[in-house]
Formats: structure tokens, sequence, C-alpha cells
């Protein structure tokens, strides 16, 4: 079939990144073996897909016949990589959800740096967000519930005087910040 | 704050950035030793298995026996009660489950997990123990596994679905036995849960046609809710049409009405299909296109290049269907996301006349 249509499957996502501003990958996953069958061919294909969208600030972008959709913060990019074939906003949407829980976990300092200090989370919340490539959550609140991150978990009573005090200072900064 | 930042003070690495600087693969694996520690370091052991599923993630390949040692090290790790460290130890499961031998050792600990208390932790038992399961033991969790299908928890319901979508692969005849869970998950509230759900039934169901036309009419008459779910439906009723080209109105009716449902996604996607489908008419055309065309306008980039893209399609076989954009198309030829532009004018160039150049 040459259908254009889109195919009545769950499989939508064929692979996530996190490069940072130098075109390094961070963090990745890819989903399909056909498309990217070994590291070699992804790490060319996120060489080129970073140069074309390191300069040009605007969120979608087709290559080498996958739509690529990405969004950058100070130096960290995001990428989310679907075939041409697939719904683009429902592409969107797992980007969003990705932006949204890792700026989450990082307690809206997305950077580089604080990537790095939280890793482990950021991995988890990855796995949280898609699963061999079916969308699992789309919805950045539940991610951040489902990989528990590790302030909540400790009751206020057993946090210490600075842990509740940074997290007050955070509160504070962005209240006046809005 | 957390562990890495915690240790910055008992370890001489510098700040969490230089922790993944220069890695080196002997170094860690070397470094796994400390798993067989007892007791547990939950934060030393946490960062040594970041660092170990970093080095996989820059595309690091590890042989079967330093995957094998690695796997049988990190299985040591369950002793801990440590929630990211258990979780990191299914993720490690799961990456190294398709290079480590005898992985099945975990089978058993990831089973208490998956029908332990702790939420957090069944879902992605769940997920992890399907990796690693083949037919022959599948059967010997397929009562936990319908049981998850169902659980009241979204994030356990939908773990459920997804492996077993996962794994009609290698085991589908064990997995249609389950439809009757996967009917009652898609009724769920959960968005997810119902379109995990409406998928892995189209998946069991795919070559009995008529079994797809019930599954069809039956969640198209109750109006699902998600709109995940929805989209997949309106792909599901567009190759039912496809396949069966003079059949009745009631699926171009079920698209129409998605026309004007609340979420763009399912707005674009039932567009896009009525487009796509050999059997529209101009008749049809027209309100897929004037959706379209609103899109045009829309702040998001990610929807004009839909929107622009599948008008493009429409230009290909019926100009006269677009003409009526070509203000719209035309306003995109400046816009500031190139691919958008380019199939302005490509557009353009199929339905525009002399009229349109000076401007």
């Amino acid at each position: 079939m040459d259908s254009a249509l889109f195919e009545p499957s769950l499989y939508v996502v064929k692979g996530m990144v996190i490069m940072d501003n130098d075109g390094n990958r961070l963090l990745s996953k890819y989903y399909d073996k056909k498309t990217f069958p070994s590291v070699k061919e992804q790490k060319v294909f996120e060489k080129s897909l970073f140069q074309k969208t390191v300069r040009a600030n605007s969120e979608i972008i087709m290559l080498d016949g996958l739509i690529c959709l990405y969004r950058s913060n100070v130096d960290l990019f995001f990428y989310i990589m679907g075939s041409a074939q697939e719904n683009e906003l429902m592409l969107l949407s797992v980007l969003n959800c990705l932006y949204d829980s890792v700026s989450q976990i990082l307690r809206k300092n997305v950077e580089k740096r604080t990537l790095l200090e939280n890793l482990d989370v950021v991995m988890l919340a990855m796995d949280e967000i898609c699963d061999g490539g079916i969308i699992l959550e789309a919805d950045a609140n539940s991610v951040v519930e489902r990989v528990a991150l590790r302030t909540e978990d400790i009751p206020l009573g057993e946090q210490t005087v600075a842990q509740v005090l940074q997290s007050a200072k955070e509160q504070l900064k962005w209240s006046l910040l809005k | 704050m957390n562990s890495m930042k915690r240790d910055k003070k008992d370890e001489e690495e510098g700040g969490g950035g230089g922790l993944f600087s220069s890695l080196d693969k002997t170094t860690v694996l070397q470094e796994a030793r400390l798993f067989n520690e007892t007791p547990v370091n939950p934060r030393k052991c946490t960062q040594i298995l970041t660092k170990i599923l970093y080095l996989l993630m820059q595309g690091e390949e590890l042989g079967t026996r330093e995957a094998t040692d690695t796997f049988f090290a990190m299985t040591k790790l369950f002793q801990s009660k440590d929630i990211v460290l258990r979780r990191m130890v299914y993720l490690g499961i799961k990456e190294l489950s398709t290079v480590a031998e005898d992985v099945i050792i975990v089978t058993s600990s990831l089973t208490k997990d998956m029908t332990g208390k702790e939420d957090l932790y069944r879902a992605a038992a769940i997920r992890a123990l399907c990796s690693i399961t083949d037919s022959s033991m599948l059967q010997s969790i397929e009562r936990y596994m319908k049981q998850a299908i169902v659980d009241k928890s979204p994030s356990v319901s939908s773990a459920g679905l997804v492996s077993s979508l996962h794994l009609m692969a290698s085991s589908g005849e064990i997995i249609r036995r389950w439809v009757n869970e996967a009917q009652e998950a898609a009724n769920s509230d959960n968005m997810l849960v119902q379109y995990h759900a409406i998928g892995l039934l189209y998946a069991v169901r795919k070559t009995d046609r008529l079994a797809v036309i019930k599954l069809v009419s039956k969640y198209t008459s109750l109006a699902v809710r998600s709109p995940f779910a929805t989209c997949m439906l309106i792909r599901i009723a567009c190759r039912l049409m496809e396949d069966d080209p003079d059949n009745d109105s009631t699926y171009q009716d079920f698209l129409e009405s998605c026309l004007r449902h609340k979420s763009e996604m399912v707005i674009y996607e039932a567009a896009h299909a009525i487009v796509n489908l050999k059997r529209t008419g101009a008749r049809e055309l027209s309100p897929a296109v004037s959706v379209l065309q609103l899109f045009c306008s829309s702040p998001k980039a990610t929807l004009r290049f839909a929107a622009v893209r599948t008008l493009n399609k429409v230009a290909m076989r019926q100009p006269t269907a677009v003409t009526a954009c070509n203000l719209d198309l035309e306003n995109l030829i400046s816009d500031s996301n190139r691919s958008v532009a380019t199939l302005a004018i490509t557009t353009l160039l199929k339905t525009g006349a002399e009229s349109s150049i000076d401007r």
C-alpha cells in the first residue's frame, strides 16, 4: 500500500535525543531498528540534524524522511523523531512532555550542568514517556510523579533546614519572576 | 537535593558535569564491583549504574561477558529499598537484556515487585519483566499480567497493555487470550490507558475484518474521551474504508464529527484522513480544507507545518480545492520556519495565479 494515511499502530516515536550545544549526544533512545540499525547511523543522523537546527529556531524540520521536532534552552537541545506519515501534533505532545518533565525535574534550570547532576532521574523520565516507541505518558506532571523525585519522598519533618529554605527560596524566586 | 550533589563533598570528582565528561568503560565496569558489597550503598550504586547506562546511551558496546557480569552484579541491588536505585536497576535490566546471558535470573525478583504494594515499582517492574520474558515463561506470569491490565492504577494498566503489545510478535496466541481484560481497560477514564487498550485490541484483531468493524463501531458510538484513542480510531476507520470502497457512510460521518473535536490533534488527524482517502470527493474535501486553512495561521509552527504539508497533498490532486487558501499560503511564504515557507511556495505554484506574484 502506498498509503499516505497514518498507520493504525501505537508505535509512533522513532527516537528521542538530548544534545548539548556542541551537538554532543547527552541522552538518546532509538526505538526503530530498521531506520537506525546501529550507533553509526544514529551519530551521522544526529550530526546533520544538529547542523540544520542549531541556528534555526523553528520547532520542526523534515530530515531523511523523518519528522523531527525540537526545542532548545540555554545549552540543551531536545529532539523527537517520527516517521513522515506520523501525526505531527502527537509528536509535539511527546516533545512538550519531555521538555516539561525535564524542566520540573531540574527545577526550571534546564541546562547541561543541572541535567548531568540529575541524569538518573532524567533517564527514568525518558523511560516513563516512551516505551519501545509507544507513547506511555503525555502529561509531564504524571511523569514527574512516576519518577518520584527524591526531595518529595522526604516528609517535611525529616528534611534538613537547608532543604526547606532552599525550596522556599526557589518558590519565592519563581513567584517574583512570573 | 539529590544523590549527585551530595557526593561532591565526599568524592574528589569535579561538579556534576565532570562526572560524565570522560568516562572509560573498563573503569566504570570495575566500579560496578561495588554492587556486591553489603549493605548496599544506594547513593554510590545509583551513581555507578547511571554511569553504565550513560555509556550505553553514548553508544558503547558491551561484550557478552562484560554485560553478563554487570548484569549479575546488578541483581545484588535488589536488596536495597531505595526507590531511585531500584528503578535504575529496572532500566539496567532492560538495557542489558539484549546482550547479557541468563537474564531470566531476575524473573522472581521482578514478579515479586510487580505484585507488591509499591505502585512506583509495579509499573516499571512489569515493563522490565516483559523485556526478559519469552513465550514459555509468559505462561507462568499470565495471571499477573491479566491483573495488571485491569489494575486501577493507570501506570500499571498502561505498562501491562504496552508490554503485551511488545510481546505480540513473539507470543501472539497467549496475548489473544487477554482481550477481555483489554476491553475492560478500554473503558478507563485515563486518556493513555484507553489509547493503549484500543491499540492492543486492534493489534490482536487486525486480521479479522468483522472484529475490527465491531471494535470501531463500539468505540465511535461511545464518544471516546481520549484524543490519542480517537486518533487511533480514525486511523482504523480509514483502513476499513480503504479496504472496502463502497461501504456505507457511517465512518465518513465519524470523520466529519472529529473535525469538530476539542483537540487540535484529533481535528488534524481527521482532516488529514479525509484528504488522503481515495474516495474523498469535492464535497467531503471542503470542510477538511477549511479546517486546515484555519491551522495555517496558528502560532504553533508544528501545526502550520502539518496544515501546509497536507494542503500541499491536496493541491497535487485537486488544485481548485485549495485556491480558497491562497491568501493564507501567501502569508506563509515569509514564515520563520523554512520548511513551512518552502511547502507554501510549492503549493502556490500549483494553485496560484499571476495576480499573487506582485504581492
